[in-house]
């Protein structure tokens, strides 16, 4: 691996930044409500994991450059999707006793997430 | 607008961190993703310990909730690149490492998170004393 220009890490900064104000504006207009899954977080959490898809397929027949690979899935789709919010969610609604709709948060995440990363990869590769 | 900047300043933050342990733990396609199950793990300890504990005192101020929660551990974590990891190792027929990895990030990181809160809320429930009677030897 060749040595990354300053410009590249900046950019991933800043994709990982656009990514977070998108994830935290998405969370605050679908908020966490009794009765519903934490919607907003899910939504990233899907169509981050998607655009990864899409971006590695395409990085596999090089429609991508290795450095837009870093600025979109490391620097966008890490900062747009995560891992903690979803895990301490779920364990406050297993908290509260609500442990079907924990199983589903965990479920329905990891089963569309993961369908969508693998069909976006296959559709661009 | 203040909690918008302060999550785009925390994004710049836990997006730069997870770059490091990317660049310090590398793994080839076939491999074990450690960098990310390591980073998810930290950080879905580290949100856990704060949303038990220095969250739910009221006079935490929401941009700081808002820079630190969805900004810096927010975007350290990452959903995406655990399924694109797995979607990787699928196509390279790597697929004990790919069960394993899944399973291990989904139980451990629970568990972190739920470690995270539990002691979080017994540092947020110690109440410190309104007023020092003596010359603050119990501090």
């Amino acid at each position: 691996m060749t040595a990354l220009s300053p410009l590249v890490i900046a950019t991933v900064l800043v994709a990982g930044s656009l990514g977070a104000v998108i994830r935290y504006l998405l969370s605050r207009r679908f908020p966490v409500r009794p009765g519903h899954l934490p919607g907003g977080i899910l939504i990233v959490n899907v169509v981050g994991s998607a655009v990864a898809g899409v971006v590695i397929g395409l990085a596999e027949r090089a429609a991508v450059s290795a450095d837009w690979r870093l600025i979109l899935v490391t620097g966008f789709c890490g900062g747009l999707t995560t891992f903690s919010t979803w895990s301490v969610e779920t364990i406050e609604l297993l908290d509260g006793g609500r442990w079907r709709a924990a199983l589903l948060n965990v479920f329905v995440t990891l089963v569309l997430g993961f369908a969508a990363a693998g069909a976006g990869y296959l559709l661009a590769r | 607008m203040r909690n918008i900047l302060a999550v785009a300043v925390g994004g710049l933050l836990g997006t730069g961190l997870r770059l490091v342990f990317d660049l310090a733990f590398p793994h080839a396609d076939h491999e074990f993703p450690l960098e990310t199950l390591l980073v998810n793990l930290v950080g879905a300890f580290a949100l856990g310990w704060l949303a038990g504990g220095l969250w739910r005192r009221p006079s935490t101020p929401a941009w700081l909730k808002a820079g630190v929660g969805s900004g810096v551990l927010g975007s350290f974590t990452t959903l995406s690149a655990v399924m694109a990891s797995l979607v990787v190792l699928e196509r390279e027929g790597a697929h004990l490492t790919a069960a394993l990895y899944l399973v291990v990030s989904v139980l451990a990181g629970l568990a972190a998170a739920a470690a995270g809160l539990w002691l979080g809320s017994r540092i947020g429930r110690r109440r410190m004393p309104d007023t020092i009677t003596d010359s603050g030897e119990t501090l």
